[in-house]
């Protein structure tokens, strides 16, 4: 189970720098570290949440990440989800397109994200903005 | 302050550029290393190439694969080997996971082998 956790079951981290990324790896790190994953697990969570937050800086300029532990009766995980007001995505499935990129990017984020990640769930609205959310699982191992 | 971070994880062994790129380094330090490094290669006349530690480095995203496969590029057309050294396996793995395609560079296990291939 977890450990080392100091009580906090959730959290949030504001978006509206490049210091965002700094402060959700940090957050990130500590969270998957003490929940129990392996580095590379560790590695896919943080590398899946920079993109996102990168996309929030680009298109919607600030946002908020939420984190949230997650279990069931097998496993537990980390939910995280990204929300902002920004423009939105007009065409998800266009954007989940490998190499589809309207921006800077190198135009893999979203479908690369999905690949990291266990479960990802997208819902937007043009004008109105994004809300992404993605978990990753850790089973636990029965003796 | 920042200038002395640049010049520390720059280094000149033998006929190669070692490259050593810092842990948690952020968007606007990564791109000055990328300047400063295109300045030193311009300044030695005697280096067969550069190899680019990366040894240090826990997460690979969109912007730093962009901006390493760009530097691999910049090198080349300085007419120079490039070499990326000491990549981690959870890089490996999210690197390819994420569909990123670092450029046209050779990748060794560490700074020895890269050292070896440029010929030292």
């Amino acid at each position: 189970m977890a450990k080392n956790l100091s009580g906090n079951y959730k959290g949030e981290v504001e978006i509206n720098s490049q210091s965002a990324l700094i402060s959700v790896r940090k957050v990130l790190r500590e969270l998957t570290e003490s929940i129990g994953f392996g580095i590379t697990d560790i590695t896919r969570i943080i590398t899946a949440a920079s993109e996102l937050v990168r996309n929030v800086l680009i298109y919607a300029e600030s946002g908020v990440m939420y984190w949230i532990l997650i279990k069931n009766s097998e496993k537990i995980g980390i939910e995280l989800v990204f929300k902002d007001s920004g423009p939105g995505i007009s065409d998800i499935e266009k954007a989940m397109i490998d190499g589809f990129s309207t921006g800077k990017g190198l135009g893999k984020g979203l479908s690369g994200v999905k690949r990291l990640m266990d479960e990802m769930e997208i819902s937007s609205e043009v004008g109105k903005g994004t809300y992404i959310r993605i978990k990753k699982w850790l089973k636990i191992k029965n003796d | 302050m920042s200038e002395k971070k640049e010049s520390s994880s720059i280094n000149k062994i033998f006929n190669s550029l070692l490259v050593k790129i810092p842990s948690g380094t952020n968007d606007e330090e990564i791109e000055r290393l990328q300047n400063t490094v295109l300045l030193y290669l311009e300044k030695y006349d005697d280096i067969n190439g550069v190899i680019l530690d990366i040894s240090q480095v826990a997460v690979v995203d969109s912007f730093f694969a962009r901006t390493i496969a760009e530097t691999t590029q910049m090198i080349g057309l300085m007419g120079f080997k490039a070499v990326l050294t000491g990549m981690r396996p959870s890089i490996a793995i999210t690197t390819i996971e994420l569909g990123f395609n670092l450029g046209d560079v050779q990748f060794t296990l560490n700074v020895d082998k890269g050292l070896e291939l440029l010929d030292y």
